[in-house]
């Protein structure tokens, strides 16, 4: 798999394609030249608005200079062909494909989501089919009344001897039934009705909240400002009360962090050792306002079963949307040695290294004697080890490290014949993770 | 207690009795009729509680029992009857009848003691035939 091309470099290349000086173009969006020159050097995070000013000050799309541009697409693009069993060869030049036609690549990849929706949408029908007593009460009574129907009819059809009296009650019964079997049948189109109406959107109130967030890249510069006070004005958008109640909850947490851990700090600071007298020795505060505040940096935050409650995904370290993440995050380290600071370096499958900060630390503590609630955070940064990094994946279901012996489920990119049989054209075809 | 007239006279003398523990009635008389033109002398019963009393009564050969009764479902009468509950004959051939073929239900009957499971909507002859096959096979 080829290395990505970090932003920084991309935008050097375009600008001088474009044949212009350093001095030019910082001065058009608003930065020292130095400053452009350390982003140029990948020496500087970069994303946001700044990104974009600069893309329209080079005249190209944010896309094309943003290292997660392609990287997240190519990505899904990989895991939509790997899900439809293509074989390798057939989708190796996925990152050409995204490169040279985005809007296209941009399509599969909203097609293979959109298709993965209605995976879910499915199992949760069969399930509603299977455990539904008042759906089950209807076809049960449909089944009934069918077969009465279904009897009496054949003994009238084979039985052209049959006395008067039992023709007489029989044709009575019919009609009696098939007015049975009609309200029954109009009962259970009224039962899958109801159920349509309820909603197309079927996603998971945090599925809303993943994306909302996501939308706005975990930064929300009211929060900053204006603190818990904005946050009504932010969540108000979000379609149902779950995921209101949900994003509340995330985006008060991140206003309480904001007045706690203010974000001038947080910019001035190099690493997250610089923050840990500011944040009073709260490690998962620094963990997360680092992780906020700076766009080139990702966040991933799980609770003591695992399950993770904020992934703020980072150019070129794509976090599932949906189930867990890769058993071998320091971020699940970090859990099993509760209050122990970790930092290591680890290298995603496309040879990319990152230097990751992680902790484990309780939330909420009833009191004495009383079992405190653990979360483990954990901060991704991009750095170089030159192959020192522990390897990690973005998750089994699209993590091209076959033998991995963490492997918890097949990777749809997985090219071994028997492993490829495991997936199923017609059954659970589509990502997860 | 459903009322069945008496069919035509059956082409062969009877065979013996069946017991139908079903509570819809227009299913029992399509039931009752089939298995009459049969050659079999047919007794319905609908309650699911009384249903163990009723088979002592009508000392049948082979029982034909729905799952959904009311006051207590095939599967009590069913698992009753197998324990030899009320002095019933334990090992009395069973054909049961569900509408919800579901495979929970068939393995709920089979481990119970089910002699023959027949899920709704069924041909009528598939229905004379168990009931045939079971009566054969029955212990005298």
């Amino acid at each position: 798999m080829p290395r990505s091309i970090p932003t920084g470099s991309r935008i050097r290349e375009r600008r001088l394609a474009l044949g212009r000086k350093q001095t030019a173009v910082a001065g058009t969006v608003g930065i020292s030249p130095s400053y452009l020159n350390l982003i140029e050097h990948n020496r500087r995070a970069i994303g946001g608005s700044l990104l974009s000013r600069l893309a329209t000050a080079l005249e190209t799309d944010r896309a094309a200079l943003a290292e997660d541009g392609d990287e997240a697409l190519i990505e899904e693009l990989r895991a939509a062909a790997g899900a439809q069993q293509n074989n390798e060869a057939e989708f190796d030049d996925a990152p050409d494909l995204a490169r040279r036609f985005p809007h296209w690549a941009g399509l599969i990849a909203a097609q293979a989501r959109a298709l993965a929706a209605q995976a879910r949408t499915i199992e949760a029908l069969s399930d509603r089919l299977s455990h539904d007593p008042t759906l089950a009460d209807a076809m049960h009574e449909l089944l009934s009344t069918v077969s009465v129907v279904r009897s009496t009819a054949s003994i009238l059809a084979q039985t052209p001897e049959i006395d008067a009296n039992w023709l007489g009650r029989f044709h009575a019964n019919l009609d009696a039934d098939s007015r049975r079997l009609a309200d029954g049948a109009e009962a259970v189109v009224g039962l899958f009705d109801r159920q349509a109406a309820r909603g197309a959107d079927r996603m998971l109130p945090s599925e809303t909240v993943s994306r909302f967030l996501d939308d706005a890249g975990h930064r929300f510069d009211v929060l900053e400002r204006d603190g818990v006070a904005a946050v009504p004005d932010l969540v108000g958008g979000l379609t149902g009360e779950d995921a209101r109640v949900l994003a509340t909850e995330i985006l008060t947490g991140d206003a309480e962090d904001a007045s706690r851990l203010p974000r001038a700090l947080v910019e001035a600071a190099d690493g997250p050792d610089d923050l840990i007298a500011a944040a009073g020795g709260d490690l998962a505060l620094v963990l997360r306002r680092m992780g906020v505040v700076d766009p080139g940096r990702g966040l991933v935050i799980c609770d003591a079963a695992g399950a993770l409650l904020r992934r703020k995904p980072v150019a070129g370290f794509p976090l599932p949307v949906m189930g867990a993440g890769c058993p071998l995050w320091p971020v699940y380290t970090a859990l099993g040695q509760p209050g122990r600071p970790l930092t290591v370096v680890v290298e995603t499958p496309d040879g990319a290294d990152w230097r990751v900060h992680a902790i484990a630390q309780a939330v909420a503590v009833a009191g004495f004697g009383a079992a405190p609630v653990i979360r483990a955070t954990m901060l991704l940064t991009r750095t170089q080890s030159g192959g020192a990094g522990a390897p990690v994946g973005p998750g089994c279901r699209v993590c091209p490290r076959i033998e991995c012996p963490a492997r918890r489920e097949p990777s749809v990119l997985s090219t071994r014949p028997d492993m490829l049989d495991m997936v199923d054209l017609t059954g659970d075809t589509l990502p997860r993770s | 207690m459903i009322d069945i007239p008496s069919a035509d006279a059956p082409v062969d003398a009877p065979r013996g009795r069946v017991l139908l523990i079903e509570d819809e009635p227009n299913i029992a008389t399509a039931i009752g009729f089939l298995l009459q033109r049969e050659g079999w002398r047919v007794s319905t019963h609908s309650d699911g509680r009384t249903a163990l009393d009723a088979v002592v009564r009508h000392a049948p050969d082979v029982i034909v029992l729905d799952v959904m009764l009311p006051g207590q479902s095939g599967f009590e009468v069913l698992g009753g009857l197998r324990a030899g509950q009320n002095g019933t004959r334990a090992d009395l051939p069973v054909l049961m009848l569900t509408a919800k073929g579901q495979t929970k239900d068939r393995d709920r009957a089979e481990a119970l003691g089910v002699s023959r499971f027949m899920t709704k909507p069924f041909s009528n002859r598939e229905l004379i035939e168990a009931v045939r096959d079971l009566a054969r096979t029955a212990p005298e």
